[in-house]
């Protein structure tokens, strides 16, 4: 009787795999795994990574909802995540499946109907920091955690595979940023820079979670790049990889941008360049060995994070096909650089106040303007340490040749004073920074030209003086953004001009999505402590 | 200095063994610009990652125990970790913050109320854009509870030291409707799709941007900032005595 039943049962078992595999189970949706190829050219009605594609353009192939039809754009859904603080994770969708994350939490959602399919909570949950999304691979969904542990989660069920120790919580290390999966590897980062830990990038087996490679942001003693710290500096020097990064296939480099070096505002300690702080750095898929770094503000005192998302792009440069990346850094600067070699090729400033820096060398080295650095009482300084740009995703449509980003501008006064390192993940900032009064803090969408970096429009966000919002890139000719006023607004990416506005409510720090289920285009982002999807009505989808 | 001598020593707990002293304050406020800006500000007057300690209105720590406990065990569930320095240093810090957030009503202000109330309501015309207890123009703020929201050194600098920005929900705007119409006030709020003002004929106007012509913005706050010029020595401080005691709290520390 009990094998009977026993053998029944494995029986239907198997008929129900039989038919999940051969795709005969059609009523619904049965997300499928993530396979290294998918990751490589995602199907259009899916979002599989941080910045959709491994170059992180975030530009959608969907069209359905365009220029003439945006209008009619209404929310679909909205799921509060439970006990949520402002949220900055990016979703993923896969197969009509999205996965969201908060510190210690991930949720599968519907992403047809935003209800809930499972949750996972990391116990016993420490509180330090953000999370800015998951990766997918296989049958997996990965999340980095407050606690710097790189934990994997079973995509049906949220049931914990596997976790593995990125640094120690206990050090003051956490882990903030979406991890990035490659071909059998999860790539992880950390955060604590201005605690002045040291950062790294690590590889993980996808499938075991054992560790393949470090790659120390700040390079040890014997490792070029150590000479450019004084002293003992480099051992407290900072350099965390609090972002997601990019990745070229064919190259088999991986792009990371590169956080502040520690302590951040007072540079006495810490003479040098302070390699490989406030760089990208093109690091060998492979075993981590770095190929080439590019320092974007070599030596800074302002807390100028590097970490913003390189884009990357094949493009014409001066009459020849080149494998460019671009980047628009906190500093103030847009970099376009060969990314093969790490080649400078051009830079010039997406913001109108930079007084910091005349212009850049040959070698994109920046002019500095002495005068400028804190001091005890307050120093003028534009763009703030707040930044001209940070975490907020930037975008590139291949139509349009045009990037875009939210950018800030607005200066600050910045102060120093002596502070000594302490051990555990404490403050090593040596002072901070306010807003200036004279120039507050302005946001804007800008639209630049991709290889010259010229202004082609700029959209006001009225009202809005604080960043996180991202763009989004579509194929209906339109950059999606938020603002700090909880505004979610569609503008023709070749003009600027706002076709579309919903407010939200809440402040939006986390950028945008698009992705489809059934044939429907679905745009999503976070909005403080929700996830807002937004659709075309059934009707006025044709 | 006015402010920091007439902190009410009893505004502090019995378990502080420094007391509230000029010296203990000036240490605290050194303590805290060498180890808390990069959160809070310098002065703890504004950051991106922690709360104003020493400029907002609303606090969720008041007592001296709850900032001691905070800043020496840190906060769970935050950012804010324990600081790891000595007890007397907390006490420090515990004794600065609580000075920077001392009130005008908290401290002893020289002058004559009675002479300021009539400063307020003739000779400078406050009540002109000033509401208070229900009597007085809509343009500016109320001042009913501002002996009680506002140190006394932030109510001096209102009255005389030029801001760069008109604030929030004050700046002069002068609208013109497509239907033709002209309303001058001050923004309430505005963003790119909506705007809200209160006219000088002190009522609401509610547009949507595509019913506005044309929007034009004074770079000055309509606040004067000559106090100290326009009136007699002694009929600023009575106008400072006056303000001070406005208040809602239901009691009078005169």
């Amino acid at each position: 009787m009990r094998s009977e039943m026993s053998k029944d049962t494995s029986g239907l078992v198997r008929a129900l795999r039989l038919l999940i595999v051969t795709g005969m189970l059609s009523v619904g949706l049965s997300a499928g795994e993530v396979t290294y190829e998918q990751l490589l050219d995602p199907p259009p009605e899916n979002w599989l990574t941080y910045g959709r594609t491994y170059d992180s353009q975030r530009h959608s192939p969907l069209d359905q909802v365009n220029k003439e039809n945006v209008g009619q754009l209404a929310p679909a859904w909205i799921f509060p995540m439970p006990g949520a603080r402002r949220l900055e994770s990016v979703p993923i969708v896969v197969d009509g499946v999205m996965y969201v994350s908060q510190p210690n939490e991930v949720y599968a959602l519907d992403a047809r109907a935003g209800r809930r399919i499972w949750s996972w909570r990391r116990e016993p949950a420490r509180q330090r920091g953000n999370n800015r999304g998951v990766a997918v691979l296989g049958n997996l969904v990965y999340v980095s955690t407050p606690d710097a542990h790189l934990v994997a989660l079973d995509a049906r069920t949220g049931s914990m595979v596997w976790e593995s120790k990125i640094a120690s919580a206990e050090d003051g290390y956490s882990s903030p940023a979406a991890p990035f999966a490659i071909d059998g590897k999860i790539i992880a980062g950390t955060a604590g820079g201005d605690n002045g830990l040291n950062g790294w990038l690590d590889a993980f087996d996808a499938t075991t979670g054992e560790r393949l490679w470090r790659f120390h942001t700040i390079p040890r003693p014997g490792e070029p790049g150590n000479e450019s710290w004084a002293g003992d500096s480099w051992k407290t020097g900072g350099g965390a990889t609090w972002l997601s990064g990019s990745f070229d296939p064919e190259l088999n480099l991986l792009y990371w941008g590169i956080g502040n070096p520690a302590p951040d505002f007072d540079g006495e300690p810490r003479r040098g360049d302070n390699l490989y702080t406030e760089s990208v750095v093109a690091v060998d898929a492979d075993n981590g060995k770095l190929r080439w770094y590019f320092q974007f503000t070599p030596h800074d005192l302002h807390d100028w994070d590097s970490v913003e998302i390189p884009i990357l792009v094949d493009a014409p440069y001066e009459g020849k096909m080149r494998k460019l990346m671009v980047h628009a850094d906190r500093n103030g600067f847009y970099y376009v650089l060969d990314r093969a070699t790490g080649e400078f090729l051009h830079g010039t400033p997406f913001i109108d106040k930079l007084n910091w820096a005349t212009g850049l060398t040959e070698k994109g080295r920046p002019i500095r303007v002495p005068g400028v650095e804190p001091t005890l009482q307050g120093n003028f300084v534009c763009p703030s340490t707040s930044g001209a740009t940070n975490w907020m995703s930037p975008a590139y449509n291949p139509a349009t040749g045009m990037f875009y980003l939210a950018a800030k501008e607005g200066c600050g006064v910045s102060y120093k004073a002596k502070q000594e390192f302490r051990p555990g993940g404490f403050n090593y900032a040596a002072t901070g920074y306010t807003e200036s009064q004279e120039f507050p803090w302005q946001m804007f969408v800008r639209a630049l030209n991709l290889t010259t970096g010229e202004r082609k429009w700029e959209y006001k966000q009225v009202n809005s003086r604080a960043y996180g919002a991202g763009v989004v890139s579509t194929a209906g000719g339109l950059i999606f953004a938020g603002d700090d006023q909880g505004f979610f607004t569609a503008l023709d990416a070749e003009s600027g001009e706002p076709l579309w506005h919903f407010n939200t409510g809440t402040r939006i720090s986390a950028s945008p999505i698009s992705y489809a289920v059934n044939g429907r285009q679905y745009l999503a982002v976070s909005s403080g402590v929700n996830v807002v999807a937004f659709a075309l009505p059934p009707a006025a989808k044709d | 200095m006015v402010l920091l001598l007439a902190l009410s020593t009893s505004a502090l707990g019995a378990d502080n063994p420094l007391g509230s002293g000029p010296e203990v304050i000036a240490e605290g406020h050194a303590l805290f610009n060498k180890l808390c800006t990069v959160c809070h500000g310098v002065d703890g007057v504004a950051g991106d990652r922690g709360p104003a300690m020493a400029a907002s209105r609303r606090y969720l720590r008041r007592t001296d125990e709850e900032l001691f406990h905070a800043i020496q065990d840190g906060i769970p569930g935050s950012q804010m970790p324990p600081m790891g320095i000595s007890e007397d240093d907390v006490w420090k810090i515990v004794v600065w913050i609580r000075s920077e957030r001392a009130k005008a009503i908290d401290v002893h202000v020289e002058g004559d109320r009675q002479q300021g109330s009539e400063v307020f309501w003739g000779k400078a015309d406050c009540g002109r854009c000033h509401v208070v207890r229900g009597r007085g123009g809509l343009l500016g703020p109320d001042l009913t509870n501002l002996g009680a929201r506002m140190s006394l050194k932030q109510i001096r600098e209102a009255l005389t030291v030029e801001k760069p920005h008109p604030p929030f929900g004050f700046r002069p705007v002068t609208v013109k409707t497509k239907e033709g119409r002209t309303i001058s006030g001050v923004s309430k709020n505005e963003h790119n799709f909506s705007l809200q003002m209160i006219g000088d004929d002190d009522r609401l106007h509610l547009f949507a941007r595509d019913e506005i012509d044309e929007i034009t913005y004074a770079d000055k706050s309509l606040m004067p900032t000559d106090y100290n010029e326009r009136l007699s020595a002694a009929e600023y401080q009575n106008l400072m005595a006056f303000l001070s005691r406005l208040s809602l709290r239901g009691r009078d520390s005169e």
